[in-house]
């Protein structure tokens, strides 16, 4: 069996949807949540690596790199704001963050 | 300057008083904000002058094109000022008395606490007024005629914490309402024909759309003439037709330079120079003309029938001004729009007189309005009489026709018998204009009772105020520190000064009184041979649109009877009135007395408010009381707007309790999102 | 197209002068520490004007292979959109002063944000598109948190960057898709593929991922959630900044990518806008009516008229994206007097939040109650203020496209949110005030007074050039 295209974002798609559910189905750390979004970009650049592959077009590995940059810049900034929440509420479960509503 | 420079300073040298006067009024002082505004005036009233003089001497037309307003595919509107003959006429009218009423103004309301409120809403009109006239496109009319009724109500409620005067506000803005409606269907009628505006490119698009209209019950309805039609239902609002005209005495609950302004000289002859404006299409809607003319033929003999029991001072003039424009409605009707502009502008000046007269009368008498509280009036007020009987010879077309050529008399004598003999002609070729032709020779005649009583009745006679009671008048005073017709006189001399005897009113009164007089008295004999004479070719140079087949002003030997009957009628209508308010002073009173039923039929104003208020006012309540307690509470409100007010709480609070404030729960939104919009791309997709 | 380095330079001088500025202010404020607020403010601001004037003035053309084009529709919305900047810089300096927080980090960000809007607007392949909105939104996440002490902040700033990095990862997704499918990433090129191809289900189901990915920094719904929480707990000048150039920012990039990148697929994308739509419009009007706090109400009211906006692309024709154009611009006017309005107001040195302590402001504070009330009517689209012209030009957008049902639906929402804008000014004129009122910032109060007028009468007579210029914008897409 060779492992094609299809293969590849199959991988991407499960990755993908693992990301997403980890968003909303864990209530308890804000952290994992961080990790299911760094998640949901990796599964991305998979496709992207893929199609870039199977298209022999380099646009695909170099946006690739960018969200590479950006998930770096994106992790930084959330733990920056997670830490500021942690000082003002001591805690950092997702169930905590529900001040506001209505 | 250039002329457009200078018209466009016309324009809005009013506005800037206004805005002066109403955002600084307060800050400024009274009599800043006071000067700001008349001076502005003065100078808009002098460059309208410049201009008409200039246009007199052949100045070309022209058009100032400020800014661009709304433009949206074929609907192409423009601020912009227009000026030719006819606007330059009406430039010089509403300039003219809005300068003199700012002027007498400052006698008039000099008690009143809110003087800059007042200047800024009179100078506010007199902007929206000029912005109609000079208006280049429907969508500016309209904003003119909606600008001016704003003013109107505003002025008509100025002093707001009388009921009446609230009321009255009221009254006139709904009543307008309605003309408004026919007004915006007639625009849109226009809109839909031609697809422009812009009368300058209306106008030329006429002829290729004689034939425009629709088969309907056996006949053909010209399109034109329903446009014509619903524009006149707005000219009716604005111009207190027959129907409509209810609101127009009422409004008298303004100050009276008010009325002289804006009830009498300018908005309400918005309609007829609205008609003159568009003689184009008028000229191609004979059914439209006709309807002209059966409302100004019933309005004027239906106001001046009125007219002849009210003691009302101002309520008298007020259904004078209504017949009057009648008398306008008819002259346009029959074609002759040139002799309708006339008498709209001799009107001006003899009805801003007779109003601007009557305050100097009320304003004498402290405030009384009642004719029957007056008499012998004239030895004390001496000049306000010598005005009052100018404008009222004036408004009564005393004069002799057929010598010096046009005859010789008063300015209501040439615009009025212009109309009538106008009339006369068509009449030769069509009924209604008949019709027109013999209620304005009746009319001619009750015109003439009516002024003449109200003259006799305030001036001659015995005096009736002396007798009056004054109990009352001390709370009366204090009512006027904050909101009433004001007084000029300190309240100190009051009690012992000239105690209750009439006085006569201050300069700052007294000369707009006497300018307007010259206006009374020369305007017909000057301007006629340019307005309807022989030279009206020249003067109007195409502002007025007739057709080739009109011939109402062209010279025509007439019968004598003709010529000499409005003379004999209005005489006739002096000696009447003679006969029971000079020499049998008694015989009214008892008459009213008796309560007969044309008395009774006539002083209630032919029932007008009462049987609108019967119909509309507790029909509608009938109506709504019946929908209400059969279907409206349970059905109606249970499904329509409380349902719908119930739901949408409901619905309101539906979607706060999505909003839980969990995080989860938000991305869950999303996703739930994301799927539902996939599964519909993917569905239209295959 | 090959363009020499200078002009290529003075194509994105925009950009340049933002960016370069952005990294002058950072040293700035590096060296200088609090004490230079100030300067950075003012520095900001000054390169945001001079980026407004090179954005209206400088050379059009397209750059970067396709990456970047700067046209018409680039020009119009970058001056807004720096405008806009301009504003909440301003803002942002007075309510720094006031609550003694003088942070030169404010200025830095919303530079920052302004230049990701700034690409986004210019942005002509996906990968730009991604870059930029993720530089806006990387950006605004630490505005929104800006306030380090305040709870309420720091929740926000989680929540916004929880679902911003959710709804970026959705739009990467649907760019890849987008990728694999049409084989390239540059807008003319996937227009060139769907146009030989068709629109084929990889193709669409990647871009129902990039639209909904948008949809998010647009805050339509469904991906509205976290609007209501961030306007609530942000600092107030920062809303301010949200509620305006972000979301000129994120429906011009939805033009420009769905008409130069996916006309082809018009028949699809319009349907998903039109449900998100009527969605937000509806959301909008009945998540408002429950609202006791004005930021939350203002952004229950923003959710709807991105749904009335959202009309005017759906219509797919110029006159639609010229009246989207001009409905934006007028409610960024709108929604900044607003907010200057807020910003003017406090209580015993506390900012009024609530609706209800907005009571009895005609006696304290006349000139904001008239300009508030002057913006609500505007908002709910009263003749003859500015919210009326806007809206009357979608929904006649929207009837010219034939959409007449969804513009009734639209007419139906925006009079049931009529109700809360009425119920305010009605609590602003004739309920009894509490208590005294703080004397208001002269910088709040003269940019809600400037955006009160604006709303009317301005407008009669900007609307005229505004029209003009949208429609030049609208026209450089080279739809019909």
């Amino acid at each position: 069996m060779t492992i094609g295209l299809a293969h590849y974002l199959a991988v991407a798609a499960i990755l993908f949807t693992i990301g997403v559910f980890g968003i909303f189905v864990n209530r308890k750390n804000v952290i994992v949540i961080l990790m299911s979004i760094e998640m949901i970009l990796l599964s991305v650049n998979i496709n992207f690596v893929a199609f870039s592959a199977y298209l022999h077009n380099i646009q695909g590995q170099i946006i690739a790199l960018f969200v590479l940059t950006v998930a770096a810049a994106e992790a930084a900034v959330g733990l920056a704001i997670l830490v500021t929440f942690f000082r003002n509420r001591g805690d950092i479960a997702v169930d905590d963050a529900s001040m506001m509503k209505g | 300057m250039s002329p457009q420079t200078l018209v466009t300073i016309l324009v809005f040298a009013p506005l800037l008083g206004a805005i002066v006067a109403g955002l600084f009024g307060r800050r400024i002082g009274h009599v800043p904000s006071m000067a700001v505004t008349t001076g502005l005036l003065f100078l808009s009233c002098l460059i309208a002058w410049i201009n008409f003089v200039a246009n007199f001497n052949g100045a070309p037309k022209f058009l100032v094109e400020l800014l661009p307003f709304i433009q949206i595919g074929d609907f192409q509107s423009t601020w912009s000022i227009r000026v030719d003959t006819l606007s330059s006429v009406m430039l010089v009218v509403v300039t003219s008395v809005s300068a003199l009423v700012h002027l007498y103004s400052w006698g008039y309301m000099a008690e009143d606490d809110s003087k800059p409120r007042f200047f800024a809403y009179l100078s506010l009109f007199t902007f929206a007024m000029l912005a109609l006239v000079t208006a280049n496109d429907f969508m500016q009319l309209f904003f003119g005629w909606e600008g001016v009724g704003l003013a109107s109500y505003l002025l008509i409620g100025f002093w707001f914490k009388k009921p009446t005067a609230n009321a009255a506000a009221i009254k006139a803005f709904v009543v307008n309402r309605v003309g408004d409606f026919g007004f915006a269907l007639g625009i849109m009628t226009v809109f839909w024909m031609f697809h422009t505006i812009r009368f300058d490119q209306l106008f030329p698009l006429i002829p290729s759309m004689l034939n425009k209209g629709w088969d309907f019950a056996g006949q053909h309805w010209s399109a034109l003439d329903l446009a014509g039609a619903l524009l006149f239902v707005g000219a009716m609002g604005k111009s207190a037709q027959f129907f409509l005209h209810t609101w127009l005495p009422d409004a008298m609950e303004g100050p009276t330079p008010v009325s002289a302004l804006i009830h009498a000289a300018t908005m309400v002859t918005a309609g007829v120079y609205m008609v003159c404006l568009l003689s184009p299409i008028y000229e191609h809607a004979p059914v439209a003309r006709d309807i002209v003319i059966m409302i100004g033929a019933i309005t004027s003999l239906f106001a001046a029938t009125v007219g002849l029991a009210q003691n009302d001072i101002k309520r008298v003039i007020a259904y004078s001004t209504c017949s009057q424009l009648g008398y306008m409605f008819i002259a346009a009707g029959v074609g002759a729009y040139q002799a309708g502009m006339f008498h709209l502008f001799t009107h001006a000046f003899f009805k801003a007189l007779l109003f601007l007269g009557a305050g100097s009368v009320i304003h004498a008498m402290h405030h009384e309005q009642d004719m029957r509280a007056m008499g012998a009036l004239r030895k004390k007020i001496p000049v306000t009489w010598a005005v009052m009987m100018i404008g009222t010879i004036a408004i009564t077309g005393l004069g002799i026709p057929e010598i010096m050529g046009h005859g010789l008399g008063f300015a209501g004598f040439y615009s009025k018998d212009g109309i009538l003999e106008a009339a006369y002609k068509a009449g030769l070729s069509n009924p209604t204009a008949n019709f027109g032709f013999l209620v304005g020779l009746a009319v001619a005649g009750l015109t003439a009772f009516y002024s003449w009583r109200l003259i006799f009745m305030t001036f001659e006679g015995k005096p009736k105020w002396g007798a009056h009671p004054h109990d009352d008048h001390a709370g009366h005073h204090a009512q006027i520190e904050s909101h009433s017709e004001p007084d000029t006189h300190g309240h100190d001399d009051h009690g012992h000064g000239h105690g209750h005897t009439p006085h006569e009113s201050p300069w700052v009164m007294l000369v707009p009184l006497l300018v307007l007089s010259v206006g009374a008295i020369a305007a017909g004999f000057v301007f006629a041979p340019y307005f309807i004479g022989e030279d009206h070719d020249a003067f109007w140079r195409g502002a007025i649109f007739v057709s080739a087949n009109n011939h109402v002003l062209n010279e025509m030997e007439l019968p004598a009877w003709v010529t000499w009957s409005p003379l004999a009628v209005s005489v006739l209508g002096l000696l009447v009135a003679c006969y029971f308010y000079l020499l049998k002073p008694e015989l009214p009173p008892r008459i009213a007395a008796q309560k007969g039923p044309i008395w009774t039929f006539l002083y209630n104003k032919w029932f007008f408010d009462e049987i609108y208020d019967f119909i509309f006012v507790k029909g509608a309540k009938l109506l709504g009381d019946l929908f209400w307690k059969v279907g409206d509470q349970k059905l109606i409100d249970g499904l329509g707007p409380n349902g719908f007010a119930r739901a949408s709480l409901e619905g309101g609070k539906r979607v706060a309790k999505v909003q839980t404030g969990y995080v989860y729960h938000y991305a869950f939104v999303m996703l739930l999102g994301v799927l539902g919009l996939l599964s519909y791309g993917i569905w239209l997709a295959s | 197209m090959m363009t020499d380095l200078s002009s290529a330079l003075m194509i994105c001088l925009p950009e340049l002068i933002l960016a370069v500025g952005a990294m002058l202010v950072l040293m700035l404020g590096a060296f200088g520490g609090e004490r230079s607020t100030g300067a950075a403010t003012m520095f900001s601001g000054a390169a945001l004007i001079a980026g407004a004037f090179a954005a209206a003035l400088g050379p059009h053309g397209t750059l970067f292979a396709g990456a970047f084009h700067m046209d018409q529709l680039a020009a119009y919305s970058k001056v807004a959109i720096y405008v806009a900047s301009a504003f909440a810089v301003v803002m942002g300096y007075g309510w720094m002063n006031r609550s003694n927080e003088r942070k030169f980090e404010y200025p830095v960000l919303i530079l920052l944000a302004t230049l990701g809007m700034s690409m986004m607007v210019s942005a002509g392949d996906l990968i730009s598109l991604y870059i930029s909105i993720e530089l806006q939104s990387l950006a605004l996440y630490i505005l929104a948190a800006f306030q380090r002490d305040d709870a309420r902040a720091s929740e926000a700033g989680l929540k916004y960057f929880v679902l911003g990095a959710l709804s970026s990862g959705i739009l990467l997704y649907g760019i890849s898709l987008v990728y694999g499918f049409a084989g390239s990433m540059g807008f003319t090129q996937i227009a060139h593929a769907i146009a030989a191809g068709g629109a084929n289900h990889g193709v669409v189901f990647g871009l129902v991922f990039l639209i909904c990915g948008v949809a998010f920094k647009a805050s339509a719904a469904p991906f509205h959630m976290w609007t209501p929480d961030v306007y609530e707990g942000a600092p107030t000048p920062v809303v301010a900044f949200v509620a305006a150039a972000p979301k000129l920012a994120a429906m011009v990039l939805f033009v420009r990518t769905l008409s130069m990148g996916f006309f082809g697929a018009h028949e699809q994308w319009a349907q998903v806008l039109l449900v998100i739509a009527v969605i937000s419009f509806v959301v909008g009007a009945f998540g408002g009516l429950m609202q006791r706090d004005v930021k939350r109400l203002l952004a229950y009211s923003s959710i709807a008229n991105i749904g009335y906006a959202l009309l005017g692309i759906a219509a797919g024709t110029q006159l639609g994206v010229q009246a989207m154009l001009v409905f934006m611009v007028l409610y960024m006017i709108d929604v900044t007097g607003f907010f200057a309005c807020l910003l003017a107001l406090a209580r015993n040195g506390r900012p009024i939040t609530q609706i209800s302590d907005l009571s009895g402001l005609k006696g304290s504070k006349p000139g904001i109650a008239l300009a508030i009330t002057a913006l609500s009517l505007s908002v709910l689209g009263m003749p003859p203020f500015s919210g009326f012209w806007a809206k009357f030009y979608v929904f006649k957008s929207a009837f010219d496209a034939g959409l007449w049902q969804i513009a009734i639906a639209g007419l139906v929402a925006s009079v049931v949110a009529a109700f809360y804008y009425l119920r305010m000014i009605k609590i602003m004129w004739f309920d009894a005030s509490p208590a005294p009122v703080d004397g208001s910032p002269s910088e709040a109060r003269w940019i809600a007074f400037a955006c009160a007028l604006f709303s009317f009468p301005v407008v009669l007579i900007a609307l005229h050039f505004l029209d003009q210029s949208a429609g030049l914008a609208a026209a450089s897409l080279g739809l019909h």
